[in-house]
């Protein structure tokens, strides 16, 4: 479930609104993720979101592979 | 359920190109609507941002002893980046785009895109300024002047959306466009389906300017080896170029070919921007796994040349993998390029990612795949258009895919699709009302609604798979064909089998249950018709190459094919 919404949420569903492959939807909860596996990661949703409520949970694969060098 | 709209100006795909499309044939006087399968506010390849964009202003440029010709060589065939190109580009297109890439800043920052600061910093283009006026932040890109513009491009699609409503612009969002309608020769509306509710839409127009983007996504197995895991938008999955085929738009093609060095994975695919170009500078650089530097900032001011030797070197010797590397960093120009990053598409996200994971430019270092050389990449095509925008089809313009005019990506569809607005917008001055042909809308909502009116199918994935598949097949035997017109046996052979399993596949029953899926469905239908033409015209013994357009089109339901020549304005100096 890439984008996960928290408590913050106040259901004005701008994400729903804006997301640009068109895998949220609206319902009376929240919006949800309707078809994860299509979500590009893009942070649309993060971005436009007024009330700080989304983060970005990316698969295992996609997560940069980062060295500590100080 | 079928909705009916009527306007003078129809964009099919709502980003930068479309926006500004659409912005200006409405300055012109048309009537124009925008059918966009997101939402204008953060589709297209700009969606999440831009902040770099290539400009040129006879203000700073001139007194530097820089001309647009000097750009346009620099970038076609001269430059160190132009040399890639080796003469394969649209110079005449490029140089409308360096022209006006001025005037494209002056209006972004007129509907309130920052591009001057009171701060400039040392590693950017130090020029004069009368007193008191804000400077740009230039920096060097991979051409050989500095001619790139650092600047608050996050939120440039929800300005350009802003201006479009201001206007009266029709944006309808969340329709997808699934064809065109014709009447005679010309092109008089098109067809979309609602991803939403799965209405039908049938739009009559004068005149149709295309700017659905630059790629067939979708098409070809992705190198990550998931669709939507792409540096470029995932949705843009040739619908534009697919409609242009099948209306009988003359297409530029480019076939398969082999990459020839290492190449690079970006973060994975999740960052738009390259490792060691823009985004980064001046804090990053590329280094082996003995943090030997590869490519320093500015990458352009090594000969691309010997950074590949560098990175051929390092593979040769066993210093894999390469990093992007920011740790040696002043914390200004650290400062600086998290800036930037915040400006790029996918990148304010990837910040924030970042954050959540723990990892720090100041401290980490993060690793970028190697990629082998001799690596097939797919094809690609494109309407082709003039220096008016026209296509070969009366009524159809197009912005975004067009062939290959520089790719100096923002600057070239700002500027394109500026241009296709005011020429749609003067076209239609003179048109008389267009008339549909109702049997032809019938057959198209049949064809386009189809998977979701029957019983049983296929799922688009099921046929995008399959599809993958036999494009992998069209690669492996067109790569035979290497150098163009060299042919055997075998890879005709493989190449007859691949167009027949496509045209078996274009008649596969798809399934929707609901009407995102119908579109999904549509976007592979799109890519079968694209993969058609593809493999057709690599049957043919000339092909795109070196001051050679290859060009196709369906006529009477057959592909025919020509060569034109690519016109040199600017022959390279060296030649000269």
């Amino acid at each position: 479930m890439p984008p996960v919404f928290n408590q913050n949420c106040i259901k004005c569903f701008k994400c729903v609104e804006i997301c640009p492959g068109d895998v949220l939807r609206e319902t009376p909860d929240g919006p949800t993720v309707a078809y994860p596996d299509e979500c590009w990661h893009c942070g649309a949703c993060m971005m436009d979101c007024p009330a700080a409520a989304i983060r970005l949970n990316l698969p295992l694969w996609m997560r940069p592979v980062a060295k500590q060098v100080k | 359920m079928t909705k009916r709209f009527k306007t003078d100006v129809l964009v099919i795909g709502g980003g930068l190109s479309g926006c500004t499309a659409a912005i200006n044939a409405r300055d012109h006087g048309a009537q124009v609507a925008i059918m966009e399968k997101s939402h204008t506010e953060r589709s297209g390849a700009a969606g999440t941002g831009n902040d770099h964009f290539w400009f040129y202003d006879p203000e700073i440029h001139e007194p530097r002893g820089w001309t647009i010709p000097d750009m346009v060589r620099d970038i076609s065939t001269d430059g160190e980046y132009g040399k890639t190109k080796g003469g394969l580009i649209d110079q005449e297109l490029l140089e409308i785009v360096a022209a006006g890439t001025k005037e494209a800043v002056d209006r972004l920052e007129s509907w309130g895109v920052q591009f001057r600061y009171d701060e400039i910093y040392p590693w950017n283009l130090q020029y004069d300024a009368p007193e008191g006026e804000r400077r740009y932040r230039i920096v060097p890109q991979f051409q050989s002047e500095w001619d790139t513009l650092n600047y608050d491009g996050r939120d440039i699609k929800k300005r350009l959306t802003e201006q479009c409503l201001k206007r009266g612009v029709d944006i309808h969002n969340r329709v997808a466009g699934t064809g065109l309608l014709t009447h005679g020769s010309k092109v008089v509306g098109a067809t979309g389906v609602h991803m939403r509710t799965g209405e039908f839409c049938v739009f009559q127009a004068k005149a149709v300017i295309m700017a659905t983007g630059m790629d067939q996504w979708r098409l070809f197995k992705p190198g990550s080896g998931h669709w939507f895991n792409s540096q470029s938008p995932p949705y843009i999955t040739g619908d534009g170029e697919a409609m242009a085929v099948r209306a009988g738009a003359e297409v530029f093609i480019l076939q398969a070919g082999k990459t020839r060095h290492h190449g690079f994975q970006y973060w994975r695919n999740i960052c738009r921007s390259s490792p060691a170009a823009t985004t980064c500078y001046p804090a990053g650089r590329l280094v082996n796994a003995e943090r030997e530097v590869m490519i320093r900032h500015p990458a352009v001011r090594e000969p691309m040349r010997k950074y590949r030797q560098n990175v051929e070197d390092s593979v040769a010797e066993g210093k894999t993998p390469f990093y992007l590397d920011w740790t040696d960093a002043e914390e200004d120009e650290v400062e600086y390029a998290l800036w930037a990053y915040g400006n790029e598409g996918l990148c304010w996200a990837l910040r924030e990612i970042m954050k959540d994971l723990g990892i720090d430019f100041r401290t980490h270092m993060i690793e970028l795949e190697l990629e082998e050389p001799g690596r097939t990449t797919g094809g690609f095509l494109a309407p082709f258009i003039d220096t008016d925008c026209k296509t070969s089809l009366e009524g159809l313009f197009a912005c975004s895919p067009v062939q290959f005019a520089g790719e100096v990506a923002a600057p070239t569809y700002t500027v394109l699709g500026w241009r296709s607005g005011e020429k749609a917008a003067e076209y239609v001055k003179d048109q008389p009302e267009t008339v549909l042909d109702e049997a032809q809308v019938e057959s198209e909502m049949k064809r386009v609604t189809l998977p979701i009116e029957a019983e049983e199918g296929h799922t688009w994935q099921e046929v995008n798979l399959e599809l993958n598949q036999v494009m992998e097949e069209y690669k492996k035997y067109v790569a035979g064909f290497n150098p163009p017109g060299k042919k055997d046996a075998v890879n005709l052979t493989g190449l007859q089998n691949t167009l027949e399993m496509l045209q078996r596949l274009k008649e596969t029953k798809m399934n929707a249950n609901d009407p995102h899926e119908l579109v999904r469905c549509n976007e592979v239908m799109n890519l079968i018709d694209v993969g058609i033409m593809m493999v057709k015209a690599a049957f043919e013994p000339d092909q795109y190459r070196q001051g050679i357009w290859f060009l196709g089109k369906m006529k009477d339901g057959e592909a025919v094919f020509k060569t034109k020549p690519i016109k040199v304005k600017y022959p390279p100096k060296e030649a000269a």
